[in-house]
């Protein structure tokens, strides 16, 4: 019949091969859709009349077109376009646009903390200079540590902080409660897996969750925060590899800990997993960070009461308490011509108190800025976490002195190393010595980076 | 022409082989300007990326410049554990999956060309739907069917009183599920395409084997697979390439995990590229994934090729 690919040998051989030439070519075309050129071939454009796009994600995307009407009153010659891009999907948006030269990408890029070094270094002219439009002179206005996060040299500014978040430690105090154990009293992770053991025993309910086999790129949360409590995180200040230190081998025998007293529930399939577990109240505790209060009250209101909020226990007795363990920026793609009026547009969202206060009302999002944290709304009780002041708590995290922790343009690789690391110890029982000492071994060599031991 | 042809109707033989070595040019140019765009397109999209990629494959970049570091890049393959890995679970899936989809594809061929199957075109039809199906949707449906506390597959196992299965979380059933995906999508299509080479095979053959006395196995042995020779040639090459490029059911399923125990060369390169933005040692990925497909292919050529 004529749906046989095949009549005769010459035919055959011809066909097949140029299905075969097909398939090497698409074979090697993914990889080519990279390019070198420079993205700097924007500029300032008129500072008062331009119509400009802005990428963000969920809640700060909704958080930023509710502040368009307002910029509009003060601007009224610039038209601003907010696009909900969704979250992970942005950073492969940003990345292939700056990959073609800043072809297709947005005036105003929401940016976090784990991809901002990674595009400043691989796409030299993929951000605009902010320091060039103004930035400068915000250089004290942001919460420690965080200026040197988006000006690593002191002088470029790659970007403006939007958000800062402190390592949270958010549980169910009913269940608590019910196990007998004071939430107020555990200085430790020791105290919390003693702890976990009590919950689990009196209610059947597991302390914690983790993506355990790693199906989410961000399964090592947990593992981050217990290492950035201790001040120490994958790379040093220089961007040496720390990955297998003492304080990292310390972190991953916790967790090791804690699921081999059964006290970790699976969380693998990432987000849908961990909000069907609030739903369903599978683990007591989220040793989460200051956004994920917003999601708690947003996700599962019939739960109001029963939750509270304090910042995580130290590693070891004495140990800090605080870190601020991510952030997210606001940039102005290099390729853009209207620079001058995307920045005004980040300059009246991130450098406003009124402005800041507001997305925080609306959308609980935790400020770099601090001289925000004036607004009453950052005092008042929420009825939700049982009269709690929980800015407030987040509020002294974010005032204590915080370490800018060196993500370095090899985040994303130091992440998957680790991943691994702590899938090989939660789903085969690892050493954790081991697992880490591999991976900063791998690390090592697919980086170049010098590993400190 | 035409107004040539009026103008001059007693054209004398000179005049007319004058004007047939004329046109004989442009008569040679037309199938060119008909696959222009073809070629216009094929250059801008196929040709363009492959020979810049191989540049790229030869480049470093180092704080956004790049620098030329010769076969570095594919030094570093050979040292490179991942990669091993990746090609390892390939490896796997060629060996086990692949022939047990084509086996499933055959038989499946047989009974929907059987004329004692009422229905056959809502069989047909029903067994080439998943190819249609979006490769991501499939996926998320796969996700969700397979999760370990949340998923229906589970849930059903515990009414008939078994333990869950961690399909997408232990690194053997990883492997096991993505089979699965796989087999589901594609048994189908590579049905179809046996079927229509099994409408070809004579039926005289099958009347002279009735004749001989040959029973329903023999029949398929002798008569049923040599016919199916050159379609099974074309669903191995297929699958071996597919495979070989696997991406988006691991992708969407397991991103490579648990512990890279599905990490396919497509993932691999796709992480490498967009991950870690290490665009040259991506695309000398894809190079050596290319060379690799090239050499399968010609062993499948010549081991299962006609000999003719």
């Amino acid at each position: 019949m004529n749906v046989s690919p095949v009549n005769t040998p010459l035919g055959i051989d011809r066909r097949r091969l140029l299905q075969l030439g097909g398939a090497l070519a698409a074979a090697t075309s993914l990889a080519a859709c990279s390019g070198t050129g420079s993205a700097g071939t924007g500029g300032a454009g008129d500072k008062d009349k331009a119509s400009i796009t802005v990428w963000s994600w969920l809640e700060p995307a909704k958080a930023l077109k509710a502040m368009v009407p307002e910029f509009r009153k003060k601007h009224p010659g610039i038209k601003v376009t907010v696009q909900d891009i969704g979250n992970p999907a942005i950073w492969d948006k940003i990345t292939t646009g700056m990959a073609a030269g800043g072809e297709g990408l947005a005036d105003v890029l929401h940016i976090g903390v784990d991809y901002l070094p990674g595009y400043a270094e691989k796409f030299p002219d993929g951000l605009a200079d902010l320091g060039g439009l103004g930035a400068t002179k915000y250089r004290g206005a942001f919460a420690p540590g965080l200026w040197r996060t988006v000006s690593p040299d002191g002088k470029r500014v790659n970007a403006l902080p939007w958000e800062a978040n402190s390592a949270g430690f958010w549980y169910r105090a009913d269940l608590f409660e019910k196990a007998g154990v004071d939430a107020g009293a555990l200085a430790t992770w020791d105290d919390a897996i003693e702890a976990g053991k009590k919950i689990k025993a009196k209610t059947g309910i597991r302390l914690i969750g983790i993506d355990k086999p790693a199906s989410q790129a961000d399964a090592a949360n947990f593992f981050q925060m217990l290492l950035q409590l201790q001040g120490t995180f994958y790379f040093n200040a220089d961007g040496d590899i720390t990955l297998d230190s003492p304080e990292a081998v310390r972190a991953m025998k916790i967790i090791k800990r804690m699921n081999d007293a059964g006290l970790v529930s699976d969380f693998s399939g990432g987000w849908n997993t961990m909000v069907r577990s609030l739903k369903k109240s599978t683990v007591a505790v989220h040793p989460s960070p200051t956004w994920f209060g917003g999601v708690i009250e947003r996700e599962v209101p019939q739960q109001k009461g029963k939750w509270r909020v304090q910042l995580p226990p130290a590693v070891r007795p004495g140990g800090s308490r605080s870190a601020t363990v991510n952030s997210t920026h606001l940039a102005v793609a290099g390729s853009s011509p209207h620079q001058a009026a995307a920045w005004s547009f980040v300059e009246y969202v991130l450098t406003r108190p009124a402005s800041q206060a507001k997305i925080y009302r609306s959308a609980a999002i935790a400020p770099a800025l601090m001289e925000a944290y004036d607004d009453a709304a950052f005092h008042q009780p929420s009825a939700y976490f049982g009269g709690q002041k929980r800015g407030e708590v987040f509020l002294k995290a974010l005032k204590a002195p915080s370490p800018a922790f060196n993500y370095s343009a090899d985040y994303a690789r130091a992440l998957k190393v680790v991943t691994d690391a702590q899938t090989k110890v939660l789903l085969k029982g690892a050493d954790p010595a081991d697992v880490l000492g591999d991976a900063a071994d791998q690390l090592g060599k697919q980086t170049g980076r010098k590993i400190v031991r | 022409m035409s107004a040539v042809l009026h103008k001059a109707p007693a054209a004398t033989a000179p005049a007319r082989a004058a004007r047939a070595r004329r046109s004989r040019p442009r008569g040679r140019l037309a199938p060119y300007l008909f696959i222009l765009p073809a070629l216009v397109l094929f250059a801008a999209f196929k040709l363009y990326p492959i020979g810049w990629s191989f540049v790229l494959s030869l480049h470093k970049s180092v704080g956004g410049t790049d620098t030329f570091v010769g076969a570095d890049n594919y030094r570093r393959l050979i040292d490179d554990p991942l990669f091993w890995t990746a090609l390892k679970n390939t490896a796997v899936v060629l060996a086990v999956q692949v022939p047990v989809m084509l086996a499933l594809a055959t038989g499946l061929a047989v009974a929907l060309n059987s004329t004692l199957l009422h229905g056959r075109s809502v069989f047909r039809l029903g067994f080439f739907l998943p190819m249609v199906t979006g490769l991501v949707a499939y996926g998320i449906v796969f996700s969700v069917l397979l999760h370990q506390e949340y998923g229906l597959v589970n849930w059903f196992l515990e009414l008939l009183g078994s333990d869950g299965i961690p399909w997408l979380t232990d690194p053997l059933w990883a492997k096991i599920s993505i089979g699965l995906a796989l087999t589901w999508h594609y048994t189908g299509y590579n049905a179809v395409i046996l079927l229509a080479r099994l409408q070809t095979v004579p039926k005289e053959l099958y009347d002279a084997a009735a004749v001989d006395g040959a029973g329903p196995w023999h029949t398929f042995r002798h008569v049923t697979l040599p016919g199916l020779r050159p379609a099974l040639l074309l669903t191995t090459v297929l699958s071996t390439i597919g495979t070989l490029q696997l991406f988006d059911e691991p992708y969407v399923l397991t991103k490579g995990g648990p512990d890279n125990a599905t990490l396919t060369i497509g993932v691999y390169l796709y992480q490498t590229a967009f991950k870690y933005f290490d665009f040259g040692y991506a695309s000398a990925i894809a190079y050596a994934l290319a060379v690799l497909i090239g050499i399968l292919g010609l062993i499948q050529f010549r081991v299962l090729g006609d000999k003719s």
